[in-house]
């Protein structure tokens, strides 16, 4: 094995007619317990209580922030004529899309059977609710006079006299957005509960046990139990993988649907999910390789799990890339001058540095995938997909702001500039995220524990199938 | 349940397994011998568990689609309700009923009320939430989350004998087998969670209560306004300071190279009382300066003017500025007695406490300041002299000196409008006619009229004087 990686852990190696182990490891299913129960249930090092302090103060710089633009109004931020969808929508659609990682590996993943997913989905499906929190903060507090946001809402008020208009795509976004919002948070505490009664059963403190016991709604791992909430758990996959490609499809219209030059293509949909997915699985990546070092997790999520995900990274970048490039084809064969401007302004205009930024992020740096060896170093893939979140962050940036501000009335064109605040709360909402994280780390299951037994079941009985062969296991 | 005197109600039999395998053809053991009230517990889902056992499949799939169509219809009819028909609104030239746009919302509810039915319907056919069970009694069933696997066969299950059951369960492999007993002791459920629980409510309350206190409280003072909405608006009156200009004045000058509406008055003759293409034939860069100063509020420009005026003022050997320029030299105002009796008022309210009512210069302010002896004081202008009379001073210099002012005198173009200016002209040549005009100026048809007039108003003025001269007499006398 020339890619010998210390302590048998690699099982990235193909061999014919065997399926590779996605346990590592001479482990049990009361070692899975161990090992995952671990993390909540030590003593908090200092590494978690550091980053919590970080990340709790960069919350709290956030909610200042919200403070200050809620009660002195949305001129804080950079957004000026003609670009009033400044850097709140470009986070939201950043966050929004960061979020659909999870969706996907725990819903589509699961419609396909790949097993590997059981070991990552618990945190993908965190960082997607988490996500979802940070983007639905966003469009929130940019509606102006944010108490008043619930006029998004169809509800019948004596003071409005009128309904919401159901032809626009912002208001087809509320609904996506809280829909996928609400689904996400039942799948994932549907999938928490099991492992949540396995909390309870471990607690040796009393209220420990009741506060478990509550959130785990008396499971008790009956069969019958069991074989409904498998269905149940099938269904809600089988719903939460359309509702993960009509969110971001959404999302696309918001900008499809209007008239702006270099907003209104149809390859949005298509490409504003792809980049969704790509973005998603490389924050799913940059959490979970220093996650599983630090909480001891290498057995359970193995390199061959990293590797399965850059290789989705590397089809998402390069399907990206590919929109890219037909945005310009059809630039130039649709013979519209105003879309011809629009995109050759994107790569030479202004706003050069962020075009390009965005390319060599999104498509040039996932190449580095078709390599093994960079498939399998942990580093390099923390380092290439710290590039992919930035270059996603710029790709937003893009869509979003050269295209307003150069819009059809040249007298109006201006160029973007952010200000303190809008630094602050793009750096806040990261604060909101990881605080999130690490909280979720230290009180919920990282893992889901019965899906990680399971699938060990099935790697017992295959092993002992080859056995039967006289095929050795390495 | 044979045993009266125990306490505790047998509710079944359990017996653990360490393997999938072992717990299998247990399963399969015991629904060959008839057991139908039979459970397992697992830590995660085992398959083929559910024909080992007999399970029947679930309804939930047709809860979940019920569910969906639910959420399908509810978004369908509340668009086409909200849009179609209580709430018309024109939008893109969409029709009311546009389905193709309310499609997305009503993917969405279908979606979310699914989901809503297969999460909560599958609790709900589960039983659970469910906090109490007798399973639970057992600790070692702690590790039924863990790494065991329990058969459960109950009580309440027509073949139930619980010494057979125990031998047929011990056959089956297992190393522990247990009756699951009812567990009556009472638990009492810690204190500080009524704590917790009575804080919670007591808060709960509070705002409440505020409310409330607040319905029925009379109060002078006026509610809250915690976010203003643009109810008050911050309007500032003219004179006021404002932060939100740089050069703090709530009042706005115009802005460069524009003219508010309604004071645009004809060209720049008009404005400035200078026949401007001469000008330019003469002095062409004076004409570009005086353009800019007019209609780009040029302000180096209108320095320029202003210490050019000054220079020439002071500097008495070359002609002044006021006597090269050409001036309008006809009222460009239609002058009838509409304009004349304009005029006549305006004089009244700005020209007369200096000019005098009759344009002799000696208006109040006048003669208050030579009763008072200013030393500084510049007599005011008699209008009747020659040098005043239109021949020599053009109506357009008469206009530039009430818009910009002369020696003592300020300019009146920011309190006086320009129609208002050319009608105190043209009041003025009126009243400058009016002390040295005779009859032949009179029209034909009104001279008998004006005479009698005059012979009227000079009887009068002699029975004034004869009258002051009695007066003065009778002081003497006295």
């Amino acid at each position: 094995m020339s890619l010998a990686i210390p302590n048998g852990l690699d099982n990235t190696v193909e061999r014919p007619g065997e399926r590779a182990p996605l346990v590592l490891g001479n482990t049990n299913y009361h070692d899975i317990t161990e090992s995952v129960c671990q993390v909540a249930e030590r003593k908090p090092s200092a590494g978690w209580v550091g980053g919590f302090l970080v990340a709790f103060a960069l919350l709290q710089m956030l909610g200042l922030l919200i403070v200050y633009l809620i009660y002195t109004g949305v001129g804080v931020w950079g957004n000026r004529a003609p670009i009033f969808w400044g850097w709140p929508i470009v986070n939201f659609v950043f966050w929004v899309g960061i979020g659909h990682a999870g969706t996907l590996i725990s819903a589509i993943l699961y419609l396909f059977r790949q097993e590997w997913r059981t070991s990552i989905n618990r945190a993908a499906e965190a960082m997607t609710i988490f996500a979802v929190a940070c983007a639905g903060t966003f469009p929130g507090i940019h509606v102006g006079r944010a108490w008043l946001a619930f006029w998004l809402a169809p509800y019948p008020s004596l003071n409005l006299w009128m309904w919401p208009q159901f032809r626009s795509p912002l208001l087809w976004d509320v609904f996506a957005v809280s829909t996928y919002g609400t689904v996400s948070l039942l799948f994932w505490y549907m999938g928490m509960v099991p492992d949540l009664a396995t909390f309870r059963d471990r607690s040796k403190n009393k209220y420990r046990r009741m506060i478990y016991g509550l959130l785990c709604l008396g499971w008790s791992g009956s069969s019958r139990h069991w074989m409904r909430y498998e269905k149940a758990y099938a269904i809600l996959a089988a719903l939460a993988a359309p509702l993960v490609l009509s969110v971001h499809t959404i999302v696309s219209f918001d900008f499809a649907v209007s008239q702006v030059p270099g907003w209104h293509t149809t390859i949005f949909p298509p490409y504003f999910v792809a980049g969704a997915i790509f973005s998603g699985f490389a924050m799913v990546l940059t959490l979970m390789i220093p996650a599983r070092s630090m909480l001891n997790l290498e057995k359970l999520i193995t390199i061959r799990h990293l590797e399965n995900m850059c290789k989705i990274i590397l089809a998402t970048g390069s399907l990206v890339g590919l929109a890219y490039g037909t945005e310009f084809f059809i630039a130039w064969y649709g013979q519209v001058p105003a879309e011809q401007f629009a995109f050759i302004n994107r790569a030479f205009g202004p706003y050069w540095w962020a075009y390009w930024t965005m390319v060599s992020c999104n498509v040039i740096s996932p190449q580095l995938f078709w390599f093994k060896k960079c498939r399998t170093t942990p580093w390099i893939i923390v380092v290439v997909c710290i590039f992919v979140n930035i270059g996603m962050w710029f790709e937003r940036f893009v869509i979003t702001i050269t295209s307003l501000s150069r819009d059809y009335l040249p007298s109006a064109w201006a160029y973007f500039s952010p200000t303190w605040v809008d630094w602050g709360m793009l750096i806040g909402s990261f604060g909101l995220f990881f605080t999130l994280f690490l909280l979720f780390c230290r009180t919920l299951p990282v893992i889901n524990m019965a899906e990680v037994k399971s699938s060990l079941a099935k790697q017992h009985h295959m092993a002992h199938a080859a056995a039967e062969h006289g095929e050795a296991e390495h | 349940m044979s045993d009266t005197n125990s306490e505790k109600i047998v509710h079944g039999m359990m017996a653990e397994f360490t393997t999938v395998d072992t717990l299998l053809s247990a399963c399969r053991r015991i629904r060959d011998a008839g057991y139908t009230k039979t459970d397992a517990y697992t830590p995660f889902p085992v398959h083929g568990i559910d024909k080992a056992l007999g399970i029947k499949p679930t309804i939930l799939p047709w809860i979940c689609f019920f569910a969906g169509l639910t959420g399908t219809c509810i978004a369908l009819t509340m668009e086409i309700w909200m849009n179609g028909v209580d709430y018309k609104y024109i939008i893109s030239g969409k029709p009311f009923i546009s389905l193709p746009a309310f499609i997305p919302v009503a993917f969405e509810l279908t979606i979310l009320l699914a989901s809503f039915g297969a999460f909560f319907g599958m609790w709900a056919l589960n039983g659970l939430p469910r906090f109490s069970n007798p399973m639970f009694t057992d600790p070692r069933f702690d590790r039924a989350t863990d790494d065991r696997f329990f058969l459960y066969i109950d009580a309440k299950d027509e073949r139930y004998d619980a010494a057979g059951v125990r031998s047929l369960l011990t056959d089956t492999g297992s190393d522990y087998v247990s009756e699951v007993l009812e567990d009556n002791t009472p638990k009492e459920i810690p204190r500080p969670i009524f704590v917790i629980w009575g804080v919670a409510v007591a808060a709960s309350v509070i705002p409440l209560l505020c409310v409330l206190l607040m319905r029925v409280t009379n109060s002078s003072q006026p509610r809250f306004h915690i976010f203003m909405d643009m109810d008050f608006s911050p309007a500032k009156d003219a004179q006021q300071v404002t932060s939100l200009f740089a050069d703090n004045r709530a009042m706005r000058p115009d802005v460069p190279g524009t003219v508010a509406r309604g004071q645009l008055i004809g060209s720049l003759d008009v404005m400035t009382g200078i026949d401007v293409d001469s000008l330019q034939a003469m002095n062409a860069p004076q004409a570009q300066r005086l353009v800019a100063a007019f209609m780009q509020d040029d302000q180096a420009a209108i320095a320029d003017e202003v210490t050019d005026v000054a220079k020439a003022e002071d500097d008495k050997e070359t002609p002044s500025v006021m006597d090269t320029t050409p001036w309008v030299t006809e009222n460009p105002m239609t002058v009838d007695s509409e304009l004349m009796a304009r005029g006549q008022q305006q004089f009244g309210i700005y020209c007369s406490v200096c000019h005098g009512m009759d344009g002799k210069g000696n208006g109040l302010v006048n003669q208050r300041a030579q009763e008072k002896g200013f030393d500084t004081w510049v007599p005011p202008s008699n209008m009747h002299q020659d040098t005043l009379y239109s021949d020599k001073y053009p109506d357009g210099k008469l206009f530039s000196t009430i818009s910009n002012g002369i020696r003592k005198m300020p300019g009146y173009a920011g309190q006086i409008k320009v129609e208002d200016r050319w009608a105190i002209v043209a009041y003025v040549r009126a009243l400058q006619k009016s002390q040295n005009a005779t009859m032949d100026l009179i029209p034909e048809g009104r001279k008998e009229e004006v005479k009698s007039a005059v012979d009227a108003a000079q009887k009068e003025l002699q029975r004034q004087a004869d009258e002051a001269a009695k007066a003065a007499a009778a002081r003497e006398q006295k």
